[in-house]
């Protein structure tokens, strides 16, 4: 599974939130991601593809931003 | 000061037959068992004991899903009991002026089951992190928390543990706050889930659990009887609406009963050996607050965990305060039925109180008979089937704990 499918799947299962809302452009708060779910999202993530984001991360504003984060942590596997 | 007449507007529960209050009340009256034995697959020595739960209670259908993945168990059935209560006053979810309402709410293991899930990640499975949820989760004011930013409360928002009667101490603080005026409405009650792993065994190794297997579990918790063998821990959440009197009326409202008034007290000598003087203190308190006497009670709603040392010492208690009346008054334990849900007894049994003067139906102690009663528990009139149709003024409610804490809620009946 790529990133943003995580983060489909995710919100999905936590909010029921329709896939198709979660496009790049996608603003994180206006999907109901607050600072406890981006916790809970960031810990799935990190379990799910073994990576650790740094500790003085800037919280992503948007599922694109999220996305490429990730992302990028994964090619650096 | 002037004190203000406390209404109960609104009474919610999770029940552990599945059904509404109405049903829930219904089958306690008809004797009738929510104990069932409980068997896990926890490994290598699973729980096998009676026990009462909630199979039936879907939090996703109860809360939403969004809402229901942010809790623990126990917040789980806090905030559905919660709701319920709240439906049953005819307060819809979201209003203005909300401002000084508040939220007490008691709890004697709080989240422990979230942590207990920690645990076994830990290490059991494991791993070397857990939820980063788990605080939140596990937090003993979870309950409230989520309760009061539901219903939009913006007054005090606290949970009380007193271990068995942390769930009367919250009522009864609740209805201080609405007497005094500091609060027009308090949600109050209680939930707990007893069955964490690691809580189940505890109360296991202090041998005061009823034992029991798939046959006998639904009549193990046998509260005055010669034969008991201790109490049967159970899971749940039980809720009521607490209002300003004034307030009720002007808006229509039903009032189920009037809580008027409520008395504590430390035993002050032992942790687990209940002493008849403390526990007389907290009725007589409990009667002084209400401006009752004695004479006026027609019903106790005995705290009876039918333990062998907690039931004879609570008859003790009634009969040095009822002195010669206490041969007729009427006294149930309704543990037998719905078990001892530790943090939230106090509330269910709140309301099986209130549903008697309101119903004028006094529910029995279950498994209880002329035959087997035992001789240290005799000198009051034991209620051992259901009586109807009995006109009830008043009525109090017993929750005696651990630690030597007392807490006792007084009731008047509304006339209708």
């Amino acid at each position: 599974m790529n990133s943003i499918g995580l983060i489909r799947e995710f919100l999905q299962n936590r909010l029921g939130t329709a896939p198709e809302r979660v496009v790049p452009e996608a603003v994180l708060a206006g999907l109901g991601v607050d600072s406890l779910l981006m916790l809970e999202l960031v810990f799935e993530f990190e379990d799910r593809f073994g990576v650790k984001l740094p500790g003085d991360l800037t919280s992503p504003r948007t599922v694109g931003e999220m996305a490429s984060l990730m992302d990028n942590l994964i090619s650096q596997r | 000061m002037v004190q203000r007449r406390v209404a109960i507007t609104g009474l919610g529960l999770v029940s552990p037959y599945g059904g509404d209050l109405a049903d829930f009340f219904a089958r306690l009256c008809a004797g009738e068992s929510a104990i069932r034995h409980l068997q896990t697959d926890d490994r290598p020595r699973p729980l096998s004991m009676p026990f009462v739960g909630c199979p039936g209670f879907d939090p996703d259908a109860a809360l939403g899903r969004p809402l229901a993945a942010m809790m623990d168990r126990f917040a789980q059935l806090g905030t559905a009991a919660a709701f319920a209560a709240w439906d049953d006053a005819g307060l819809p979810r979201a209003g203005d002026g909300r401002d000084a309402w508040g939220v007490s709410w008691g709890t004697a293991l709080g989240g422990t089951l979230a942590y207990e899930k920690g645990y076994r990640e830990l290490w059991q499975q494991g791993r070397e992190r857990i939820s980063p949820l788990s605080v939140v989760l596990g937090m003993n004011n979870a309950a409230n928390s989520h309760i009061s930013i539901q219903l939009g409360l913006g007054g005090v928002s606290m949970s009380h543990t007193v271990a068995c009667a942390s769930s009367a101490i919250a009522i009864g603080e609740a209805f201080r706050r609405v007497r005094s005026g500091e609060a027009t409405v308090m949600l109050t009650g209680g939930s707990d889930v007893p069955q964490a792993y690691g809580v189940a065994r505890a109360w296991e190794a202090l041998r005061v659990l009823a034992p029991g297997d798939e046959q006998s579990s639904a009549q193990a918790c046998r509260p005055f009887a010669a034969d008991r063998r201790g109490l049967v821990l159970g899971e749940g959440g039980a809720a009521l609406v607490l209002e300003d009197w004034d307030h009720a009326v002007a808006r229509g409202a039903r009032i189920h009963g009037e809580i008027a008034g409520y008395g504590t007290s430390c035993d002050h000598s032992h942790l687990v050996r209940p002493e008849a003087a403390g526990q007389v203190r907290a009725l007589r308190l409990a009667l002084a607050d209400a401006g009752l006497d004695t004479a006026d009670i027609d019903y106790v709603n005995a705290h009876g965990t039918a333990t062998a040392e907690g039931d004879p010492v609570e008859i003790a208690a009634l009969k040095q305060l009822f002195g010669d009346g206490a041969v007729q008054l009427p006294v149930s334990a309704t543990k037998s039925m719905h078990g001892h849900l530790l943090g939230a007894a106090g509330a269910i049994e709140a309301i099986a109180t209130v549903l008697a003067l309101r119903e004028a139906t006094i529910p029995p102690t279950a498994h209880l008979t002329d035959d087997n009663l035992d001789l240290g528990c005799r000198g009051v009139d034991h209620v051992l089937t259901a009586r109807r149709d009995v006109p009830l003024r008043a009525a109090l409610s017993n929750s005696f704990a651990f630690g030597g804490s007392n807490a006792v809620l007084a009731f008047r009946a509304v006339p209708r």
